[in-house]
């Protein structure tokens, strides 16, 4: 491979190199090996990987997309590596992180403490739209209401820093099996040498995870995966999660209440379901509850939930807590709840709803980003230096209009890691999405999936906005 | 037990796979004849194949000439090509081969966790592959090796769903698809023939009738049962109630009754639904006209059309369109 050209600048962190250009202790093996490959054994390796996802329909579909509704997502075949110390430092930080977020819940759909205390400002949990107050005093089993959490992390050159917590449905553990899977046969001796920590049991854990939040008395439960169907981007996901964890893959109209128990329908009667893995939004869940339009869902799902007939997991009313406005004050609560202090540090964020922040914010818009609040996927995103006038204006319009609809933070120097472009190396933004799961205890398999945005020179990861992925090499001891 | 959803997806993943691989045939028949066969036969290969789907072909109907000379080669060769299209890449078609990959894929795509990868996988690359070409690619070199292809992949498929997928419920439902469906594709060609043979005065047994034991993969067969000369009567028993002949309607329908037998009690009309199946099964060879003609033969073939589509219903009643009210609790 050919780092000739490959760009190093002080400011960004380099996940491979040093500043000074020597590849970092725990890179020189890889680097060193792909050092040694030719642009034909690296362009073979690279379609290697590919055409395992064309063959195996690994696909993602993007929203507003007129053709090619399923879409391969681009894996770039150069690992990024972690090593085990770096790990540990995540593993340890988002285990508090989620023991802190699953308190916060039980509080807020309870005697809401921290909002009496003045921790978190009332307007902002109960004004946040994915506050549920109909599940306020329903409890989640074991207290857990955010059992699978998708956290997305980026390193600058003061650490990792969490971005967001994805608590409602987050995606992507998919494809850190599937990059795993594909990369590892292509430099299988490299593999082998570097002793990197395996992440095939995934599955194991999240079946584990679902069954210890199963109704009381389930002990040998029936577990179903709820998705929105075959037209979801995540469909693909779905299926194969279905598959690991031996669960049906439900579409709301398999699934029929009575009694306050959760029956889907089979080819020999009705069958009881204990435990519902859903990635279906709040919305679409219960249209006796939700929105009544809803198609997607289960009328009376909600009411089993409270009876304690069905586990839902995530909790309804989860969203609250991955909220961009409730996001600041995270670590506040790992305080409060913890008496702890966190462990990774969030971005500094302007909440617009304060006036002196909206200012700030519309007075700084070529330096920050705009975030709306109840976007996700790297829609609904003002990258400051890199808009036109024509969309600040447009976005500040839209901020003044409602201001509680956005937050702002500064640009982040995303680290870089060498990806294989072009037949060369050649440095990309990578952030990182491990995946937390909490059952009786909090779980993590080392790795996770690392987005990359392909683009040269950009900041955006999310494959819905032309971003790539990469596998994650966490290194044993 | 499996979802009801999943057993529909199974069902029908089979039936659009038999259905395209049965188009493939015929089609791959069809375009070898317009190398070196008369006019009069290239017409009667389109309307076989248009008839037995119940579907117009798009432009003027396909006509039969009084006589040779009032056939015109290059019309029916550029027509040709027309009907090649419309009956495989044309996307409007809900007939044609692409339709019916993309519907099998789609099926495949929703029970992905219930098939083996390896059926998947296969299943996948045979869309992909076909998705890249056009009519005026196969056009250009030898079609017939191109729905050949198809055919084979389709084949192969087969035989790695056969070798590598547990025989669950979801297994059953697949294999159902394939049965009913080779069943109600081969009363339609054989119904489709008797009809055509009755309108085209200049209808060759030696020529119509061997295309359409080709077309069946039952050259073989028939030679080593009757000799080489082709009788109608002995081509349409052959097809229809020959127990060793991979692809006859005896053996699809016996293939239902049996895959319907190790099925689960459904909450619906099984025991009904079993019974059609054994008695469709049953009138291919007990019941089958003992001295026929061929329209005896004719009326036997509507009323098993009817049957089968009754069966279809009654495999729905059972397993998927049941009443949730009053069915059991497992």
């Amino acid at each position: 491979m050919d780092f000739r050209s490959y760009e190093l600048d002080a400011a960004v962190y380099d996940e491979m190199f040093l500043p000074d250009g020597t590849p970092r202790e725990h890179s020189r093996a890889l680097h060193d090996t792909l050092r040694g490959l030719s642009a034909d054994e690296l362009a073979t390796i690279q379609s290697r990987v590919t055409r395992s996802f064309v063959s195996e329909g690994i696909t993602f579909t993007v929203y507003g997309s007129a053709e090619a509704e399923e879409r391969i997502i681009p894996i770039d075949c150069v690992p990024r590596i972690l090593p085990a110390a770096e790990w540990q430092l995540l593993e340890t930080g988002l285990t508090q992180r989620m023991r802190a977020v699953n308190r916060f819940l039980v509080d807020v759909y309870g005697d809401a403490r921290a909002v009496a205390d003045g921790v978190v400002p009332e307007d902002i949990v109960f004004g946040c739209p994915q506050f549920r107050p109909e599940m306020r005093g329903v409890r989640a089993p074991r207290d857990v209401w955010a059992a699978i959490c998708g956290s997305d992390i980026v390193r600058t050159n003061d650490g990792f820093i969490v971005l967001e917590d994805n608590l409602r449905v987050p995606s992507g553990v998919s494809y850190m099996i599937a990059n795993r899977k594909a990369v590892k046969s292509s430099l299988r001796r490299l593999y082998r040498r570097c002793r990197v920590r395996e992440v095939e049991h995934y599955g194991r854990l999240l079946r584990r995870t679902l069954v210890e939040l199963a109704p009381e008395g389930r002990h040998d439960p029936a577990i179903a995966l709820l998705t929105p169907g075959v037209h979801n981007s995540a469909f693909y996901e779905h299926v194969f999660l279905a598959h690991e964890i031996g669960a049906e893959l439900v579409e709301g109209r398999d699934l029929l209440t009575r009694n306050g128990l959760v029956y889907m329908r089979t080819t020999e009667g009705l069958r009881r379901i204990d435990v519902i893995y859903r990635r279906v939004d709040d919305d679409f869940l219960d249209p006796e509850v939700f929105r009544a339009d809803s198609m997607l869902g289960v009328p009376g799902l909600l009411e089993a939930y409270r009876l304690g007939g069905v586990s839902l997991v995530n909790a309804p009313g989860t969203g609250v807590a991955d909220d961009k406005s409730v996001y600041p004050y995270i670590p506040d609560l790992i305080r409060y709840y913890l008496g702890e202090d966190a462990l990774l540090a969030n971005v500094p964020t302007h909440i617009c709803r304060r006036p002196q922040e909206l200012e700030y914010t519309l007075d700084n818009l070529e330096n920050l980003v705009v975030k709306q609040v109840g976007a996700s996927g790297g829609y609904g995103m003002l990258v400051g230096p890199h808009s036109t006038p024509g969309q600040r204006e447009s976005y500040a319009a839209a901020m003044r209009e409602d201001p509680a609809g956005y937050i702002s933070q500064p640009v982040l120097e995303l680290s870089r890691a060498p990806c294989l472009i072009e037949g060369r190396a050649a440095a990309r933004r990578v952030d990182l999405r491990p995946f937390v799961l909490t059952g009786r205890e909090t779980r993590l398999v080392p790795g996770a999936f690392s987005r990359v945005a392909l683009r040269e020179g950009s900041l955006v990861v999310n494959s819905s906005q032309g971003g790539g992925g990469k596998d994650v090499w966490v290194l044993d001891e | 037990m499996i979802l009801s959803r999943n057993a529909e997806d199974l069902y029908w993943m089979g039936r659009y796979l038999e259905r395209t691989e049965h188009l493939c045939r015929l089609l791959s028949c069809q375009v070898e004849t317009l190398v070196d066969r008369p006019v009069r036969e290239i017409n009667f290969g389109w309307r076989r194949i248009y008839d037995s789907m119940s579907r117009r072909p798009p432009g003027p109907a396909i006509y039969f000439a009084a006589s040779d000379d009032e056939e015109d080669d290059d019309y029916t060769l550029a027509d040709s090509f027309t009907l090649a299209d419309d009956l495989t890449f044309e996307p409007t078609n809900p007939d044609a081969v692409r339709s019916g990959l993309a519907r099998a894929r789609e099926n495949a795509r929703q029970v992905r966790h219930r098939i083996s990868g390896e059926t998947w996988t296969c299943l996948n690359e045979t869309w992909l592959g076909f998705r890249a070409r056009t009519i005026d690619q196969i056009w250009k070199a030898a079609p017939e090796a191109f729905y050949v292809g198809v055919a084979h992949e389709l084949n192969t498929l087969a035989g790695v769903a056969q070798t590598t997928m547990y025989r669950d419920e979801g297994w059953r439902f697949l294999q159902l698809g394939r049965f009913t469906e080779r069943a109600q594709l081969t009363i339609a060609l054989l119904l489709a023939q008797l009809s055509l043979v009755r309108v085209e005065p200049r209808a060759s047994v030696e020529a119509d009738w061997s295309s359409l034991l080709r077309i069946c993969q039952a050259v073989d067969a028939y030679a080593q049962c009757h000799g080489v000369e082709i009788v109608a009567d002995r081509v349409l028993d052959l097809l229809a109630g020959d127990v060793l002949l991979p692809r006859s309607l005896c053996r699809a329908l016996d293939g239902a009754a049996g895959t319907l037998d190790a099925a689960a009690l459904g909450p619906g009309p099984i025991a009904e639904a079993r019974q059609l199946a054994h008695d469709l099964a049953a009138t291919t060879r007990r019941r089958w006209p003992r001295q026929p003609t061929l329209d005896d033969r004719a009326d036997r073939l509507r009323h098993m059309q009817r049957e089968c589509r009754a069966l279809h219903d009654l495999v729905y009643a059972a397993y998927i369109g049941y009443e949730a009210e009053g069915a059991p609790v497992r």
